[in-house]
Order: C-alpha cells, then sequence, then structure tokens
C-alpha cells in the first residue's frame, strides 16, 4: 500500500480532508507527502490511502510532481522561501520634557532658601524640545521665580 | 427572601463584601454547558465556553479548533467521515 506515488487523503489536522501523494518514504510509521498540502512529514496513521497511483520517481522535482499530480485533478501547492528582511528598529518617541524640570526647579528654590537671598534664585538653563511651546515654558518660568524671589526679599528685609 | 426573578437555577449566588462592609448576595448568570460532539456526544475540546456577549469579543480561532468539523465533531469523528468520504 505505501509506495512512492500513492495518492493519499490526509485525515488529520488542519489540512484534513486534502488529497497529496507519497514523496519519500522515511520510516514504518512516516512518509513526506505533497499535493494540495504543503511538502511535509506526516504519520501513516494521519493518512488514508487511496486505490489510485501516480508515476514518480524518488527525487522528483516540482515541475515533474505538478504535471503528474494534475492528472489525479490535484494542485500542487507551492510554497516560496521566505526572505529574511531588516529587522525592525524600536523608534522611541520625542517627547517634550517639561514636567521633571519644573519639579526640579522647586527643589532647588525650596533648598536655597534657608541659605541665602536673591543669589540662588539663578534660571536653570531651559532646552526647549522642538515641539514644546516656548511661550508657556517661559510663562512657567516666571512663574516659578516670581515667588520665591519674593518671599527672598521678604526674608532679605525681615532680617 | 430571593427576589422571584432570581429564583431560577439559571442564576448562581455570590457572595461578596461592599466598600461599606456588608456582606451582600449577588446573582449571576451561569456559563452555558460544554460542547459536545455531534456524532458521539462526547465533550468537545478547544470550544470556549462563555455567555454570547464575550463570545462575540473572541475570534474565529478562539471559538473553535482550526480543523474541518473543528467546533461540531471531535477529532476521531472527524476522522471517521472523511473516509468515508473519500470512499
Amino acid at each position: 500500500m505505501i509506495e512512492i506515488g500513492r495518492v493519499c487523503l490526509k485525515i488529520a489536522g488542519r489540512d484534513g480532508g486534502k488529497k497529496a501523494v507519497v514523496v519519500d518514504i522515511l520510516d514504518n510509521n512516516y512518509v513526506v507527502i505533497a499535493g494540495e498540502t504543503r511538502k511535509r512529514k506526516c504519520n501513516v496513521n494521519h493518512l488514508e490511502f487511496l486505490n489510485k497511483t501516480v508515476k514518480i520517481k524518488k527525487g522528483a522535482s516540482d515541475a515533474e510532481l505538478e504535471k503528474a499530480l494534475k492528472s489525479e485533478g490535484i494542485i500542487l501547492r507551492k510554497t516560496k522561501p521566505k526572505k529574511a528582511g531588516p529587522r525592525p528598529l524600536r523608534q522611541h518617541k520625542a517627547r517634550p520634557m517639561v514636567k521633571p524640570e519644573t519639579v526640579a526647579r522647586k527643589k532647588k528654590t525650596k533648598e536655597a532658601k534657608p541659605e541665602t537671598g536673591p543669589e540662588t534664585i539663578a534660571k536653570p538653563e531651559t532646552k526647549t524640545e522642538p515641539g514644546a511651546d516656548t511661550k508657556t515654558l517661559n510663562q512657567k518660568e516666571k512663574a516659578k521665580t516670581s515667588k520665591p524671589a519674593a518671599k527672598a526679599a521678604k526674608k532679605a528685609v525681615n532680617s | 427572601m430571593v427576589a422571584p426573578r432570581f429564583r431560577s437555577r439559571t442564576f448562581r449566588r455570590i457572595k461578596v463584601k461592599t466598600p461599606g462592609n456588608r456582606n451582600t448576595i449577588h446573582y449571576r448568570l451561569r456559563k452555558p454547558a460544554k460542547a459536545q460532539c455531534g456524532k458521539c456526544g462526547r465533550p468537545l475540546q478547544g470550544v470556549a465556553r462563555a455567555r454570547p456577549i464575550q463570545l462575540r469579543r473572541f475570534s474565529r480561532s478562539q471559538k473553535r479548533p482550526e480543523r474541518p468539523f473543528g467546533g461540531v465533531l471531535c477529532s476521531s469523528c472527524t476522522r471517521d467521515e472523511l473516509r468515508a468520504r473519500a470512499k
């Protein structure tokens, strides 16, 4: 029953119900099939052998297979080898860093208060990101520095 | 006293502790029964048991096995059917 060229039907798996032809015999239990299914190794228990045979030699090429199978009405499934493309690099979005800088500025001015007066209220260099609004940034800076400046001035007056 | 509409056995009773530290009972609908093979009656594998709303959110491949007669016949019945059709 099991011979090269024997037409069979795959009864198990997602390609169940599809016709194929035995192309090579590997073992007592394993066989290589090709046809409507991909060219693959298959267990004999998952195949149902039909009464038909096809004339194929052992090392038959795809073209020969296609011709032989056409007579039985089986269209050979062709698979192209995949080309491994370049690995996609992860691209990080450029985000406008506004929040952490305002927090840092707050901390600096709080620490500086007990020590000295208006000297420590030097504005830290803010890098303006292309996405951020320069107007809003400047406004925020002014807002942050005006309060501690006023407080420091008060302290100087009191002391 | 259980409200008349919840006395049916299609609802299951769940004990719930509320944020106000009270123990109450919630009534929830049960999951549907396991799917069976159309031929032999054995329970099927790969078919999700879920309420219709949840089933609607599943993809097609999550609801049945990727096989001819998947979700309808069990694997052995499928093989018998395919063998019979080949002859």
